[in-house]
């Protein structure tokens, strides 16, 4: 295999001809985007080069409660970008969204490293950080999508669950529809990646890794085992952080609490 | 039923909608509780259902707190059927045996097509049938339709608002002589408010008005 190529810093400038591009796309078809491109470009820059450095520490240091601790705030972040994505001021969501996430993509990450992978110890950085920061991207972005559609769909057909309700259905059967179609809606994302995945696009983990000089068929193993992962730990988050959540919009007397706006 | 001491505030309000209301409901009554708009006739009956909670105050309901009584089965024997009729998009058969498909009617017998079919006789909806999508029917059509699938659960207690509100003349008084019949052949106990100036005939009819948060008797 090659070495790798690395990037020098003259290189990466070149690659914001990508960003004025952008830009300028922007600016002719009066999109409105420059701020959020300009915020977006800094903020991808910064935050990737004071992640590299802070991998390049925890690598190094290879403690476990380092490890567990960028888990932790990875996962803080992530509910706080699904807190802004779903604007629900009725209903307490976050807490049970935090310890959900905490606990199923811990056992997902834990899983990969230990039991697929196989390395020891099973909180080695190099493998348990990309891991759980895979799951977590992804079924962030799933939760949010299906939270958000729990709740609007709750507030649109208020008329039709209490109907139900007055009919002696309990909160269940009250919401079964929405509840199933608010976890599909955040799981298609995932499916439809295993549909295309090799044919319509190559994922970033498997490119990077043959970028890196990997073998393609030892990356091919990886990319498997993480869509396999981010499909099972899409479910599993989605389903009981879902199930916590429809209680939390019925009352004590199963009365629906999301006022209409 | 027995409503003591019943207040109600809604969240961040600064006045309550009643406070310390007093009603009771024996079996075969029908009361009706007539005022103007928002005063607090729907709110009555979403807490005497429980689809909201009273800020202070008890329900019994045949002498048991409500708050004891699992919800849905409770909502089984107090049905409300709500101003706007929901339908399912579902054929008016499938709306109408829609409450038999909930755990608490389990051990219901749903009942047959031919009693179907005779129903909608007694509702004035002969010209409609079973197979037909009920999300088409006129607004008239869909208040018979959502009370018969009341009816049908065989409640103790039927909890009406404003069944009336968006209907004209005629649809009005079919749903009228529909419930005096379901309280005086029937025996039916329902709890009725509007604020149409309509005075059911029966001899267990009483009147109420909702004034400043006061149920006043009027007959």
């Amino acid at each position: 295999m090659n070495e790798i190529v690395a990037i020098q810093l003259p290189q990466l400038l070149l690659a914001l001809l990508f960003i004025i591009m952008a830009q300028v796309t922007s600016m002719i078809w009066h999109l409105g985007l420059n701020r959020d491109i300009t915020i977006g470009a800094l903020r991808t820059v910064s935050q990737l080069f004071l992640m590299g450095y802070a991998l390049t520490f925890i690598f190094r240091a290879e403690s476990l409660p380092l490890t567990v601790g960028i888990f932790v705030v990875m996962v803080v972040s992530a509910v706080f970008i699904v807190k802004g994505r779903v604007r629900e001021r009725d209903v307490p969501y976050l807490l049970p969204t935090f310890l959900t996430m905490v606990t199923s993509y811990f056992l997902t990450a834990l899983f990969v490293s230990y039991a697929i992978v196989g390395v020891t110890p099973w909180w080695e950085p190099r493998y348990f950080i990309p891991t759980a920061g895979m799951v977590i991207g992804n079924s962030m972005s799933a939760l949010a999508i299906s939270i958000e559609r729990l709740f609007s769909q709750m507030r649109q057909q208020r008329e039709l669950i209490e109907m139900k309700l007055s009919l002696g259905a309990d909160f269940r059967e009250a919401s079964s529809e929405i509840f199933r179609s608010a976890v599909k809606a955040g799981m298609i994302p995932s499916i439809n990646a295993m549909m295309g995945v090799g044919l319509v696009f190559l994922p970033g983990m498997m490119s990077g890794q043959i970028l890196a000089g990997t073998d393609p068929l030892i990356a091919i193993r990886y990319q498997i085992v993480v869509m396999f992962m981010l499909v099972g730990s899409t479910a599993l988050s989605s389903i009981i952080v879902m199930l916590v959540i429809r209680r939390r919009c019925f009352g004590s007397g199963e009365e629906l609490l999301l006022s209409q706006r | 039923m027995e409503m003591i001491d019943l207040s109600f505030s809604y969240p961040g309000a600064a006045r309550p909608v009643f406070s310390r209301l007093d009603l009771s409901i024996s079996e075969g009554d029908l009361i009706l509780v007539q005022g103007a708009s928002g005063c607090g006739k729907s709110t009555l009956l979403r807490l005497a259902c429980r689809l909201n909670a009273p800020s202070s105050g008890t329900i019994r309901f045949r002498g048991t707190d409500v708050t004891m009584i699992p919800p849905a089965e409770l909502r089984t024997r107090i049905c409300l059927v709500a101003q706007i009729p929901q339908m399912m998009d579902a054929s008016v058969a499938g709306n109408l045996l829609l409450p038999f498909s909930f755990s608490a009617n389990r051990s219901k017998k749903e009942p047959t097509r031919a009693r179907l079919q005779e129903m909608l006789r007694e509702f004035y909806l002969q010209d409609l049938t079973l197979e037909q999508s009920a999300l088409k029917l006129s607004t008239g059509q869909k208040q018979r339709l959502a009370l018969m699938r009341a009816i049908l659960q065989e409640p103790d207690l039927l909890l009406l608002d404003e069944p009336t509100s968006a209907l004209d003349k005629e649809s009005a008084s079919m749903i009228f002589s529909i419930l005096e019949r379901l309280n005086s052949q029937d025996g039916k106990t329902i709890l009725l408010v509007t604020h149409s100036d309509y005075t059911p005939a029966g001899p267990k009819v009483r009147g109420f008005e909702f004034r400043n948060g006061n149920l006043l008797f009027q007959s």
